[in-house]
């Protein structure tokens, strides 16, 4: 017993209540009329009493915010500054098509015919306040390779779906058939061309989704023959002969419990429970590094949305920064009373949010490691997280069946959507940020309408100021489809870039 | 499942205590499992008092040697991790140090070759003469993969993983053939194929593992498994 770490930090770090100075008043009064010098004793000892003034919560509002380990956050605890903003797209120049012929444009400008050299946008947005400075951390340059990708998307993007209640997307299940309850992570490439499973029997299995097959890359005698200064280089140094649907790399120890594309789709993470994370490479279909830094169980690894940096969080209860580039971590975060269970950047990579067994969601700065802000109101470890695309509001999906909305900026809750009866493993936004599509284990994937419950936060400054929550009630208004399958739990779900969504579970066979 | 009444009296213990745990939902093969790891538990624990008892020159074992050999064991495997407050000062150093500037134009971002799997891990034996090749097995305690290679270097040795609940388990890093940016690599001569597992490896699951990762790929037809004293003509060069 007394070298169990949970039971050791319930002893010395202080439950934290918060309580209106009226009703602190009245408790105090009341303990001190009764001469009952005990339970004064141990208030003192073990619990933090954060006193607010204002009116006193609510039953409900309480009800909504307990649940963590350590009672709620502090007041202070949210109060620093957020950029939640999106860092600006770079200057990209478009070369005149036959079909469109838009170039690059910083977001609602007015889009010029011909490519321009020197940048237009620098003098037409201001520095969005809430965004972070370009260079506050150090990002990859984007290759020309990257360029093409991101007119790619911008192509995609026009073409987009719009969605919202009356149109809501099309999903597509993608069921893992004969995995036996051993599917454990599953990824989907950005631009969804590609599958990787994770499975308990320690492999990790790529699946290509367009009917383009898998190759690798040709060896070294075989890349030296080829013609360098061909047009079709890229597709010479891909070897026919290895040409198949699926891939299966082996390596782990353990099962594997989280795999992440990079976003150029070069590389893949995975994360097992022997404590190590792996970097594949997508071109030879080989493991090149091995990272090891935590020594229990990685239950979760993610790939920044730049690329370069990714983080892990496991048992130790630490999540850590690494680069591709260097083999120990760059950044640790620790704080948390429990395991980690799941990570996830934030749009402009400078945030982290980490989801725990301790039932709370914490963001950290990237680039002082602080914790910005604690979220609790979860009674159960916290399996999912998601943020949206503007940046500004963060979803978590915990095993009580609820999904809540936060205000990244205010640290304020928003939104409790309630509707699932089983743990939710899988959250995530449309690609614009109107739907919030969510997979659990009662097999079911259900929409919600994220633009209703975001767009009525605007108006109360009071609530701000106190940090009171106030909750609509209307959680099953704001749900608009539930989608059931037989009998496959959904752990992953994913956006295309034009809006269809692409669920994935492993069939459930028991025998 | 068989009715409660006749299962053996320690799955009926089991299941109680799983019951008084609270927990409600569990598949059948469960109770073999705690079972079995019970078993083995407490015959580990049991076998090691005996040890310390023996040690310590007495003829029974006494509740001492019981509570150091627990308190070993739980060192040994059931570690849990560091302290909060050890974490947070860790963690306050390493976030004190600014975060590196990234280097432009450098290729696929990895680190230092001796801290990538991607060296080769085989060592080219010269070859024999053809005739008599009879010395015995020459055994290299590594698994190699014949790949065609650049790189003469060391070879990197079979590391064991850290550890884990249940023995010792090794890590064989099967190196990949060599990243796409290697197009000026020189081709070498044709390499042999030499595949050697260490005996006394054989047996862990990770081994049987990789050796199917080898004979992947390999795309020659000949079984890769070989001893080291068969003919070494008729390989192919992968």
């Amino acid at each position: 017993m007394r070298g169990n770490e949970t039971l050791l930090d319930f002893r010395t770090s202080k439950f934290v209540l918060r309580i209106s100075r009226d009703s602190y008043q009245l408790l105090k009064r009341h303990l001190q009329e009764r001469q009952n010098n005990q339970i004064w004793n141990i208030i003192q000892e073990h619990l933090y009493i954060d006193i607010f003034d204002g009116m006193p919560r609510s039953k409900s509002q309480i009800d909504s915010m307990s649940g963590s380990l350590a009672g709620e956050a502090k007041r202070e605890a949210n109060k620093a500054k957020v950029f939640y903003g999106l860092l600006k797209e770079p200057e990209i120049e478009v070369p005149l098509d036959d079909e469109d012929e838009e170039a690059e444009n910083e977001e609602g400008k007015p889009k010029k015919k011909k490519p321009k050299k020197d940048s237009m946008g620098s003098k037409s947005k201001k520095q969005d306040p809430n965004a972070p400075q370009q260079n506050r951390i150090p990002l990859p340059e984007l290759k020309d390779s990257d360029k093409l990708d991101k007119i790619m998307y911008m192509k995609e993007a026009t073409k987009r779906i719009r969605l919202g209640p009356d149109n809501l997307p099309s999903i597509c299940f993608y069921t893992f058939l004969n995995a036996y309850q051993g599917l454990t992570a599953v990824d989907i490439t950005d631009d969804s061309s590609l599958i990787a499973g994770g499975f308990a029997d320690s492999t990790v299995r790529v699946w290509s989704v367009t009917p383009r097959k898998l190759r690798a890359v040709k060896s070294a005698t075989d890349l030296s023959l080829i013609d360098k200064e061909s047009e079709d280089v890229l597709e010479r140094i891909m070897d026919e002969k290895t040409a198949s649907e699926s891939k299966i790399l082996y390596g782990h120890n353990g099962p594997v419990y989280g795999i992440s594309f990079s976003p150029d789709r070069n590389y893949l993470l995975s994360c097992s429970e022997d404590g190590t994370v792996r970097l594949w490479s997508l071109q030879t279909f080989t493991c090149l590094v091995c990272y090891k830094g935590h020594n229990y169980p990685v239950w979760d690894v993610q790939f920044s949305p730049h690329g370069y940096y990714f983080t892990s969080g496991g048992h130790d209860r630490v999540a850590r920064l690494w680069a591709t580039d260097h083999y120990q971590p760059l950044r640790m975060f620790a704080g948390h009373l429990a395991d980690i269970t799941c990570t996830r950047f934030h749009p402009n990579s400078n945030y982290l949010a980490t989801g725990s067994a301790d039932r709370t969601v914490r963001l950290w700065d990237i680039l002082n490691g602080n914790c910005n802000r604690i979220f609790t109101g979860h009674k159960g470890p916290i399996h999912s997280l998601a943020f949206s695309p503007n940046g500004k509001f963060l979803a978590s999906g915990a095993t009580d069946g609820r999904v809540l909305l936060w205000d990244i900026g205010r640290g304020l809750m928003i939104e409790e959507l309630n509707g699932h009866t089983d743990t939710i493993y899988a959250l995530k936004f449309s690609r614009d940020g109107e739907i919030l599509a969510s997979g659990s284990m009662d097999n079911t994937v259900r929409l919600w309408d994220a633009v209703k419950a975001f767009d009525d936060i605007e108006t109360d400054d009071f609530t701000a100021a106190t940090g009171h929550v106030h909750l609509s009630e209307n959680s099953l208004e704001l749900q608009l489809g539930t989608y059931t399958s037989k009998s496959t739990p959904v752990i992953h779900l994913h956006f295309t870039r034009r809006n269809l969504l692409l669920a994935a579970g492993g069939c459930y066979s028991p025998f | 499942m068989a009715s409660p009444k006749t299962l053996p009296k320690d799955a009926q213990v089991m299941i109680q205590i799983l019951k008084d745990m609270g927990i409600t939902e569990y598949e059948p093969r469960v109770i073999n499992q705690m079972l079995e790891f019970t078993y083995r538990y407490v015959t580990t624990i049991i076998e090691d008092a005996k040890i310390y008892a023996t040690h310590a020159k007495k003829s029974n074992v006494d509740a001492d040697d019981i509570r150091l050999a627990i308190q070993c064991r739980m060192d040994q495997s059931f570690t849990s991790p560091p302290p909060r407050d050890f974490l947070l000062e860790v963690a306050r150093q390493k976030n004190q140090t600014p975060l590196p500037l990234i280097k432009p134009y450098t290729g696929p971002r990895l680190p230092p070759d001796r801290y990538c799997l991607t060296a080769p891990n085989y060592r080219l034996k010269s070859l024999q003469k053809k005739t008599s090749s009879s010395a015995g097995r020459i055994t290299v305690p590594r698994l190699s993969v014949g790949a065609v290679s650049s790189r003469p270097s060391t070879p990197t040795l079979a590391t064991p993983s850290v550890q884990s609940l249940t023995g010792q388990r090794f890590t064989v890093q099967i190196p990949s053939s060599q990243a796409s940016s290697t197009k000026s690599a020189t081709p070498s001569t044709p390499t042999v194929q030499n595949v050697l597992i260490n005996p006394s490896l054989i047996g862990s699951k990770n081994i049987l593992i990789t050796t199917n990762m080898v004979s992947q790929n390999s795309t020659s037809d000949s079984s890769t498994l070989k001893r080291k004293h068969e003919e070494d003509d008729d390989y192919d060069a992968l």
